[in-house]
């Protein structure tokens, strides 16, 4: 069937005509498919996926929900609403576009509930809230079409397995239903294409491949100034990048991090003599400051912004013509799509900039480069279906109407992540959402679900319902603290709070639980663009004052949340073991690997390097691995058990992107030159079996999991009904549940399911495995009698980013030698004083 | 090679750390609990037994084996101590109805325990009515000039009492570390909570403020595998 001509002689006034992918997509639905569409940004892939709608309604008007449109971002389900209106208003059509988001107030969402409009705009959570609703039937069952958007990021998340069940479910209530998804380029389509055509078995997916835009134009700075060695500050390119920001209309500065992104602001800022008009954004600043610098963005009034990945997704931010990459690049598809944010016009390039901090991240930008050029994809597969994920749903579900546990177990299997769940684990998340799902039979009286005499599970009380409703979602937040600026010294000499300091401080933002734990008070940080020192915590909140300082005490560089993509790791191992591709690199670069090759060796592409090296009273082994922080420090806490039983007396390690270093008492080098300690053995693949077991029980990585995983299946709760339940408190009990659950019965699903999570996520277990498979009987050995060129960045790491090993106990120990020196009469506390706060 | 290496013991497991409070010695335990080896007395404070499964009823099916491992802990100490005596100190049960809960398991294990040593139970802000388990519930126990009792009072000369589950942190080197305490000033003794399920308190916090005289504060610190008497200068506030 033709394009409506109402809707064709729209385009002719516009001077546009429909692109050949917006076609494709109609096409598909026309022939009763459901259609992936890759394309990337700036394609016009969102009138793609509403071409259909639009056409279908100017036929056949209708009552009731036509499309349902869910993005992962609620501003761009906000703004992509916004801009579907002006056209259906242009076109004078008769067809509903409303919002449904957690901002829209409840007369409208009864409503909406009544009366659904044509094309609803929602988010995941949303949509869960809705399916629990006991009239979710009659509401979606009209539905025709479902448009994801954004849909690469979602499935790599828990959002996308509560996504995928959410759409199973609907897919048994709207007969009609067709899928139409908008991606980004990723590196297995094929994947996402199963993904949506999962729940809808009897029809065609078809996968649609839109036009490339031209090729971008990148570069990386070529700093006059010398590349540091480590840390992250990229200080040494400010000026330089002041000048790059004066010469364009609109840059954006992506970093890596909350902190990198602080401190690139200030030092922009204190040589902004022309006062240009350069913003921050983060995900720690108050949401109004945001809202600002985003509306200031769109309407052109800035001139640059530094931000963090909270500007990777989203709305059009107005006219940017250059984007900066500061810092390790850590993956091929991320930089495309951040690279995407300039230069919204398709047959312009995209103009970006890569600027290395130190200088293994020169070789990252490098193969970073290559990729981009080459157009390759390293974005995260699909992830598979967690257990705290369905236990959720499930009771979401149980809300809506009695479960049918067989009709309900089919159901389930058609959301892709969930293909394989078999029987027995799926009854045992039903007896999990029940009763806790424990061995011991303990609460079998206050069963959340009851088995009605047809053998459906229903919820035992209305009261459930409305608990389910404040938790749904599966976006857990580091337990975040409100941060408030007060006078310094306010904080009374009891060494502790006692009650509010100055109730009429500004507040500067929120800060992770965990980051504000390791404080004390003088502690100097960076936050909200200041320096500031840290003076108490009362209750829920922590004070800070204004710091004279220059140089804040605590770098709270973390790394970032991406760990280095295996792509660019391998390109970065290809480029350092061959010299010839050299000559793209930076003098001081290359003359840094020349000198490496000189005194050790490169570091071979297909085994991994180990070096040892005697350097004052102790012993270093460093290894160079190249899969990332988290993998590392993984590998680190599990070496250091393992050379604690083979005598050699590591006291602890440090680990970056790239590589990782151990020290300790015992002779490394001699060891295994005398063949008492063999690298093989270390690093043999048995280090995830009882090593890890034991390094899991203890690990506190392990324990931030399992809350997350607790909070998503409902053993915690977020909210109670007329109880405010703050993160704070939660973390205090969600340890213990931990220890208690994990001495009793280890196997529990929600054991599985934080083990899972941890295997992907903070622990990188799974990389690690790739690892030692990789270099099993494939490890080169180095002994020297000094440190090497390419050990020299990750030792100065140590004492700017967090180190490992027995520091826990360690400062008990000094703490009680300190107190036998007191009771001796010498020494009597130097430091000690300083930190208590006296 | 490392195989056989996994023997390497606990470096301090038997060094013994003694407590003197008011005029009398004390052995503190890894466990929380305190013994008193003149009277053959194991004092512990704050079982908190059935915390867990109270919270059932709301919906929050927490693991039910809270009350396990604390007993677990009890017969370990109880059966290396040979403690003839055993005093909780109040909060023995995390509620009232915590003594119905039981599973039938722990109960028998309970049982066994208030068959071996003679039992009393002073009551607390969770629990503060009597029972009919076994042993003696009374609401305060003198003893030796000392006041056992659950909630402590500030300046009371030889008390010894829980309710307020200490834990101190130090800080040493760039790095905080939090674990449960013993802590006295001379005058008021206060031991950590016993229970698996239980949580803790910063000494410094705003629930001590005032307890103690800070200028005589001994604060002992339970690791991993030994106590640490600290300094408490070392000692910093917060969580």
């Amino acid at each position: 069937m033709p394009l409506h001509p109402i809707i064709t002689s729209w385009f002719a006034t516009k001077g546009w005509a429909p692109r050949r992918h917006q076609l494709d997509v109609l096409a598909s639905w026309e022939d009763g498919a459901s259609a992936l569409l890759i394309a990337p940004t700036g394609a016009g892939k969102t009138l793609a996926g509403f071409l259909p709608t639009l056409d279908d309604l100017t036929h056949r008007p209708m009552e009731g929900m036509h499309t349902l449109y869910i993005s992962p971002l609620k501003a761009l389900a906000v703004d992509v609403a916004r801009n579907l209106t002006t056209p259906i208003e242009e076109m004078k059509l008769k067809i509903g576009v409303e919002t449904r988001t957690g901002d829209t107030p409840s007369s409208r969402r009864q409503r909406q509930k009544l009366n659904p409009p044509n094309i609803l705009m929602t988010t995941p959570e949303q949509l869960a809230l809705l399916l629990s609703h006991e009239d979710s039937p009659r509401f979606f069952g009209s539905l025709r079409r479902i448009v994801l958007d954004e849909l690469h990021s979602l499935v790599t998340s828990k959002r996308g397995e509560l996504l995928s069940l959410a759409i199973a479910r609907i897919a048994s209530y709207a007969p009609a239903l067709k899928i139409t998804a908008l991606s980004a380029t990723v590196s297995r389509p094929d994947l996402l294409r199963d993904w949506i055509a999962a729940p809808l078995p009897e029809s065609r997916t078809d996968l649609l491949i839109g036009a490339g835009g031209a090729k971008p134009d990148i570069s990386i700075l070529a700093s006059d100034e010398r590349v540091p060695w480590a840390g992250h500050s990229t200080q040494y390119a400010v000026p330089e990048l002041y000048e790059i920001i004066k010469q364009h209309r609109t840059t954006l500065l992506f970093v890596n991090t909350r902190s990198q992104a602080e401190m690139l602001f200030q030092n922009l800022w204190s040589i902004n003599d022309d006062n240009l008009a350069i913003a921050l954004h983060h995900g720690s600043l108050a949401v109004e400051q945001r809202r600002k610098v985003e509306s200031a963005m769109v309407a052109g009034k800035l001139q640059a912004v530094v931000c963090t990945s909270t500007l990777d997704l989203g709305i059009d931010w107005g006219d940017v013509d250059l984007v900066v990459q500061v810092g390790a690049p850590k993956g091929a598809s991320r930089m495309l799509q951040r690279i995407g944010r300039s230069n919204h016009r398709m047959d312009e390039p995209s103009k970006a900039l890569f600027v290395p901090s130190n200088r293994f991240e020169v070789l990252e930008c490098e193969a970073a480069l290559e990729a981009v050029e080459a157009n390759a994809q390293d974005s995260e597969e699909p992830s598979l279906g967690g257990l705290d994920v369905l236990a959720q749903h499930t009771l979401g579900m149980a809300c809506a109407a009695p479960l049918d546990p067989v009709a309900y177990h089919n159901e389930i299997r058609r959301a892709w992540p969930y293909r394989d769940l078999s029987w027995e684990q799926f009854e045992r998340v039903i007896d999990f959402v029940a009763t806790g799902g424990y061995a011991l039979r303990a609460y079998e009286r206050y069963a959340k679900l009851k088995k009605t005499p047809e053998g459906k599970f229903r919820i035992a009380n209305p009261g459930i319902a409305q608990q389910y409703r404040l938790n749904v979602g599966t976006i857990i937040e580091d337990p975040m603290i409100k941060v408030r600026l007060v006078k310094g010294g306010r904080v009374r000499d009891g060494r502790h709070a006692t009650g509010p300091i100055n109730r009429w401080g500004r507040v500067l933002g929120e800060l992770e639980e965990y980051f504000l734990d390791q404080l004390v008070k003088g502690d100097t940080f960076v936050f909200g663009s200041e320096v500031v020192a840290y003076e108490g915590m009362f209750e829920t909140e922590a004070y800070v004052s204004r710091s004279n300082s220059k140089d804040p005490k605590i770098p709270s560089y973390m790394g970032g949340k991406f760990p280095l993509s295996t792509y660019l790791a391998e390109g970065v191992r290809r480029l350092l073991s061959d010299p010839a591709q050299w000559t793209a690199l930076p003098d001081q670069v290359s003359d840094w690997l020349r000198l490496q090759h000189e005194v050790s060796v490169l570091p071979p592409p297909d085994s991994m390097l180990v070096e040892t090296f005697p350097r004052g009273t102790q012993n270093y082994m460093v290894c160079y691995p190249f899969e990332g922080r988290l993998a590392h420090q993984t590998l680190g806490m599990l070496l250091t058990r393992r050379l604690e039983r083979a005598r050699a007396r590591p006291l602890g390690f440090v680990a970056s992107d790239y590589s990782l270093a151990i020290w300790g008492l015992g002779d490394f080098g001699g060891l295994i030159r005398t063949g008492r300690l063999s690298l093989d053995e270390l690093f043999d693949e048995d280090m995830l079996g009882d090593d890890l077991e034991d390094w899991l029980h203890e690990s506190q990585l392990m324990r931030r999991t399992f809350r997350n995983c607790a909070i998503i299946a409902g053993l915690i709760e977020r909210r109670h009904p007329g109880k405010e339940k703050t993160g704070r408190q939660v973390t205090v009990s969600s340890d213990i549940i931990y220890d208690v659950l994990y001495e009793h019965e280890p196997d529990h699903i929600l054991i599985q399911a934080t083990r899972r999570d941890a295997a992907r996520g903070l622990l990188d277990i799974e990389r690690l495995g790739g690892l030692l498979k990789r270099i099993r009987h494939n490890i080169v050995h180095k002994p020297l009698d000094r440190i090497s060129p390419l050990a020299v960045p990750v030792l100065l790491d140590i004492g700017k980013t967090p180190i490992f090993g027995e520091g826990r106990e360690n400062a008990m120990a000094d703490a009680a030698a300190e107190l036998m020196r007191e009771a001796l009469g010498k020494d009597v506390g130097q430091r000690g004083a300083g930190r208590s706060g006296t | 090679m490392w195989g056989n290496a996994a023997q390497a013991a606990p470096a301090h497991e038997d060094a013994i750390v003694l407590l003197n409070f008011a005029g009398h010695t004390f052995e503190p335990l890894l466990s929380g609990a305190l013994f008193w080896r003149a009277e053959s007395m194991l004092l512990v404070a704050d079982l908190h037994f059935e915390k867990f499964s109270s919270f059932a009823k709301k919906g929050q099916m927490l693991p039910p084996y809270d009350t396990g491992l604390t007993l677990k802990r009890l017969e370990r100490d109880i059966a290396a101590t040979g403690a003839k005596q055993v005093v909780a100190l109040g909060d023995s049960f995390h509620r009232d109805e915590g003594t119905e809960t039981l599973l039938d398991a722990d109960r028998l294990r309970l049982m066994a325990l208030l068959g071996k040593s003679h039992w009393t139970w002073l009551s607390g802000n969770h629990d503060p009515s009597p029972h009919a388990l076994g042993g003696v519930c009374v609401a305060e126990l003198e003893h030796r000039g000392l006041t056992l009792t659950h909630e402590p009072k500030r300046g009371v000369a030889g008390m010894v009492a829980g309710h307020l589950h200490p834990a101190a942190t130090v800080y040493s080197n760039g790095s905080a570390t939090r674990r449960p305490c013993f802590v006295h000033d001379g005058k008021v003794l206060v031991l950590p909570a016993y229970g698996s399920g239980a949580g803790s308190m910063n000494i410094l916090g705003a629930s001590f403020a005032g307890l103690f005289d800070y200028a005589s504060l001994e604060v002992t610190m339970i690791g991993k595998s030994r106590l640490y008497p600290v300094s408490t200068k070392r000692l910093v506030g917060g969580i």
